[in-house]
């Protein structure tokens, strides 16, 4: 028994310690910098001045409490919109059919697709001076591609909730595919001789044994998304800008007192991330206990 | 008396000399010569933003060849995406306590607010640059040399190129002569063509969009020589809400209505490219050569200059404190200061982007003389005229403005 704990540590410390170290210690510096740490600079001083600056001052509270609502805003609607169509893309192929196989490929075909990829791709097709809107005034749709809709790079994030709609909709979709396919036919089945029609079949007994899995595959998009930045660098206006965008901007500024507001800022972003994470465990920690 | 006199002035003169004999050429060389036997079979890493083929092609062959055969001296570019990236790696290096000689950059291309977040953090070896020999050719008492953005160079860095602020325009499109000639004529010109023309936003990664916003205050207030010298509160807040005023009526008739603006160079020429504006901006003095034959603007496209107030500046090299071959890094910030080698990358075939480093006037060998007179002669019709250039050019001014420059443009031009 000892020898099997003494082998349990022994395989457990070499996770626990590149997490410890890369994930841990780099929090821990983010957060002495957004204090205001700075040892380069001879800074020392601990303070909350930088997240003050970011949330309040006159400056940035503008910028900052917009970008957080579109941030809200864009994960939100992505992550529900794209759950759904992976849904209803997943029900409708998974009974078996002629064109399973292909449909299936092009459903997962975007997944290793880059998000920076997925992102210029938009600009290629969906921009004033894209492929689309050149076509329609070829054939003499809309008289110049000035007047092709603003659907990228626009101040609603129409253009990031549509790339994260293209590219997590496979992600959703591969995770619903292996549960459909483990659950087999046999509640249907079951509930379709009780007497369920279509939509019961569905609301009662599909969705009920889904849910879980579609729930976790959410918080990860949601959470992904929420944190991303090249999509909405690429896709985005310059106002309201997406958090990590405006934390980026900080970054790169050369003077170094600025740094600390960048990382202030990113550990809002962190934090909220985790607390999502937090309730996403406490929802599968209660959901094993009922099981 | 009066000999003794003599005696004590020649023995201070005499001994300002030895010191003046004695001093380093930099800190831990005595002798030019010392620097080079240094250098001899060793590795200089050079790193620098690589996004330019021509620029990294132009480094490898006019600088790696003469390095390898002259001095024995092995070139290792590194590509950048972006400057800052090497300043945060030296950061990196002094939060992780690497000094001496163990860090791993030798030079990097550099200015502006780069340059002063590792001057301010003392990051830099140095003072070099005037000790190199090639220093001669350059112009240290022109304030756009000795000052980089508005801040004294103090020998910290020390020059290889020039840019400066100027238009581009498709000939296909539009007609030399129509071009706007001053910040008025392009009101005009933007009511006349709504939706055909943007600027990059002044921020982080859109220094040249500062500078074009910088440009409309010399021009309103009647002129850039006041705003020469130190950072002035007072004469900013008289002119800044003037230029916001300005900025915001083009607004309507600006492309997609002011709603965003493109973030830096590459989305601006992106949007000339597609033709969905009429103008970009450029900072090279070959004007739309180095875009055109890159394939980044239409091959038509053309430069035109305001005839005033187009602020020009210079580029630097500058090594860290711990870099790990400070006499190759000496030897190479020395070669690219040669005048054969200047002309070199002023000649449009060889495409490198930016103009000379050097004062061409300081030039007396024959064949560095020819070399120049050459260059000169080939920049070609993508080109601005040179006396236009040179007559409008200005310097750049004190570091402050551009900081509040991009805070107050987002405040009252984007977030109004």
């Amino acid at each position: 028994m000892g020898g099997d704990k003494f082998k349990i540590i022994l395989s457990l410390t070499p996770p626990l310690l590149i997490i410890g170290t890369l994930f841990f210690g780099g929090i821990l510096y983010g957060f002495l910098q957004s204090l205001g740490y700075q040892p380069a600079i001879q800074k020392y001083d601990i303070s909350f001045d930088a997240y003050y600056n970011v949330m309040f001052s006159e400056r940035y509270a503008k910028l900052f409490w917009t970008g957080l609502g579109l941030n809200l805003w864009v994960s939100f609607v992505s992550t529900f919109l794209a759950a759904a169509f992976a849904l209803f893309g997943a029900l409708a192929i998974r009974k078996t059919f002629f064109a399973k196989k292909i449909c299936n490929f092009i459903y997962s075909l975007n997944l290793p697709m880059p998000h920076l990829v997925v992102a210029v791709g938009m600009i290629f097709v969906f921009s004033q001076s894209g492929l689309l809107a050149r076509f329609f005034t070829q054939i003499g749709f809309i008289s110049s591609p000035s007047d092709f809709p603003v659907l990228v790079k626009d101040k609603y994030g129409f253009g990031i909730i549509l790339a994260y709609i293209w590219k997590e909709a496979a992600f959703f979709f591969i995770i619903l595919m292996s549960v459909l396919q483990s659950l087999g036919e046999n509640f249907e089945e079951l509930a379709q001789s009780l007497g369920a029609n279509k939509w019961q079949r569905f609301r009662y007994v599909i969705l009920p044994l889904v849910m879980p899995n579609l729930f976790s595959a959410s918080i990860i998009v949601f959470a992904f998304s929420f944190g991303a930045y090249e999509v909405p660098a690429i896709l985005g206006v310059n106002y309201p800008q997406m958090l990590p965008v405006m934390a980026f901007e900080f970054f790169l500024n050369p003077d170094l007192n600025a740094r600390s507001e960048g990382m202030a800022l990113s550990m809002i972003i962190a934090l909220i991330v985790m607390i999502l994470v937090v309730i996403y465990f406490r929802l599968t920690q209660s959901k094993i206990r009922k099981d | 008396m009066n000999n003794k006199f003599k005696f004590v002035t020649l023995a201070i003169v005499s001994l300002f000399f030895s010191r003046f004999a004695s001093a380093e050429v930099a800190p831990g060389f005595n002798t030019w010569d010392d620097v080079k036997a240094a250098a001899d079979g060793g590795q200089v890493n050079v790193y620098m933003w690589g996004g330019s083929d021509a620029i990294n092609g132009f480094v490898d062959d006019f600088y790696g060849v003469p390095l390898k055969n002259d001095y024995n001296i092995a070139l290792n570019r590194m590509p950048l995406a972006g400057t800052v990236d090497a300043v945060n790696q030296v950061l990196s290096e002094k939060e992780a306590g690497v000094t001496g000689d163990n860090g791993n950059i030798d030079l990097i291309w550099i200015n502006g607010e780069n340059f002063w977040t590792l001057k301010q953090a003392d990051l830099l070896y140095g003072p070099f640059a005037a000790g190199l020999p090639n220093s001669q050719f350059v112009a240290w008492d022109n304030p756009a040399v000795n000052l980089d953005f508005g801040r004294p160079v103090d020998g910290m860095e020390s020059p290889w190129s020039s840019a400066q602020f100027h238009f581009m325009f498709d000939s296909a499109r539009n007609d030399y002569e129509d071009m706007p000639r001053n910040y008025g004529f392009l009101t005009k010109w933007i009511s006349d063509n709504p939706g055909r023309f943007t600027y990059i936003r002044p921020g982080k990664g859109g220094f040249v969009g500062t500078r074009f916003v910088k440009q409309i205050f010399f021009e309103l207030s009647g002129g850039h020589e006041q705003w020469v010298g130190p950072y002035n509160e007072e004469l900013y807040n008289k002119w800044a809400p003037k230029v916001w005023a300005l900025l915001n009526s083009w607004e309507k008739d600006l492309h997609r209505g002011g709603e965003t603006y493109p973030t830096n160079n590459a989305e601006m020429h992106a949007l000339f490219a597609n033709g969905e504006v009429d103008m970009s901006f450029t900072q090279s003095p070959r004007g739309a050569g180095p875009t055109n034959s890159a394939g980044t603007t239409p091959p038509t496209s053309r430069a035109f200059a305001f005839y005033n107030n187009m602020i020009g500046d210079f580029n630097y090299w500058a090594i860290p404190y711990n870099a790990p071959n400070k006499a190759a890094a000496l030897v190479y910030a020395n070669l690219v200061l040669e005048p054969t080698l200047q002309a070199a990358q002023v000649q449009p075939a060889n495409g490198f982007c930016c103009g000379w480093g050097i004062s061409t006037a300081k030039v007396t060998s024959s064949d560095g003389v020819a070399a120049i007179q050459d260059a000169q002669n080939n920049l070609g019709d993508a080109a601005e005229d040179q006396g236009i250039l040179a007559r409008a050019l200005v310097s750049d001014i004190a570091a402050e403005y551009q900081d509040k420059i991009e805070a107050d443009w987002q405040a009252n031009v984007l977030l109004k």
